[in-house]
């Protein structure tokens, strides 16, 4: 009897015993039992939300008279000293552009990656 | 740039992207096809059937994968716990093994033609050692990796690739000639 072999070689040979095996249709045949996309659902979901938007919009304008309140929120707002109003634009920048940087790490892959996959 | 395996799963996650499961399919084939092969015993249109349902299974659960692990330990969890459920169903994860572990302590019982063939030595070893061997030296993941895609404890998976070596050893050095 030969002497036994070690760990290592044991493991490069079992490696390399098994083969590639080729695709052959596999993948094909894998993608065409998927369920379908669910785009349509997406879809959907936007229309309700826009549907939902424009509903609630509509009710406030009917509710406010016309509109009345955004004049009179201009009024209002004229009549603030302009420091504040800088103050105010300024805040209101830093809120959108606080909202724009965590989308548009939401919606980058690589960033996205990095903060939930270890691969 | 070829994409990673993260890049197409995210892909997948935000816009339900086919095409970017697709390539991970046609990434991961061959070792989740190989693997079920080894556990079917090379009964190809079985373990095949069982590969197809394991990314299936895969693509309508991948908002669970947490990347935890790499992908391809996920799909080697999917892929035995889909061969275990048909292994139920078909009474066969219990009893066939014993049998062919019987028979390779005989070594009239093996074939001559075979000795020189790793993949039927493997084939003789009982499933839960040759799963262990085929994981952790095939397919190259560690102990830990293995324990979780079979969900059993560290030291049984050691104690499994262990006993697998020690026998594959012991069978290609009786086969190897003089």
């Amino acid at each position: 009897m030969n002497a036994m072999i070690d760990d290592e070689t044991l493991d490069r040979q079992l490696r390399e015993a098994a083969p590639y095996i080729d695709d052959d249709g596999f993948t094909a045949r894998v993608m065409a039992k998927l369920p379908a996309a669910r785009r349509e659902r997406r879809w959907l979901r936007a229309a309700i939300l826009i549907g939902l938007t424009v509903l609630g919009s509509g009710i406030a304008y009917l509710l406010s008279g016309g509109g009345r309140f955004v004049v009179a929120g201009v009024i209002q707002l004229s009549s603030f000293p302009i420091w504040l109003l800088l103050v105010f634009a300024f805040g209101c920048g830093l809120v959108v552009g606080a909202f724009a940087v965590i989308f548009a790490i939401r919606k980058t892959p690589e960033a996205r990656d990095l903060a939930r996959f270890r691969l | 740039m070829e994409l990673t395996d993260a890049d197409l799963i995210a892909r997948v996650l935000a816009d339900d992207d086919q095409h970017a499961f697709g390539e991970l399919v046609g990434r991961h084939q061959s070792s989740v096809r190989g693997l079920l092969r080894q556990l079917t015993r090379t009964d190809i249109s079985l373990a095949d059937d069982l590969a197809q349902e394991t990314f299936i299974r895969a693509y309508k659960n991948i908002r669970s994968f947490r990347g935890e692990a790499r992908f391809s330990t996920w799909l080697y969890r999917i892929a035995y716990n889909r061969f275990r459920e048909d292994a139920r169903k078909r009474k066969e994860l219990v009893g066939v093994d014993e049998e062919l572990l019987q028979a390779e302590h005989d070594p009239q019982t093996v074939d001559p033609g075979l000795r020189h063939d790793l993949m039927h030595a493997l084939n003789l070893l009982p499933l839960h050692e040759r799963t262990a061997v085929v994981l952790c030296c095939q397919n190259g993941l560690s102990h830990d990796e293995a324990a979780r895609v079979l969900d059993i404890p560290l030291g049984t998976v050691k104690t499994n690739v262990l006993r697998g070596r020690e026998k594959l050893k012991r069978t290609l050095a009786a086969w190897a000639p003089n």
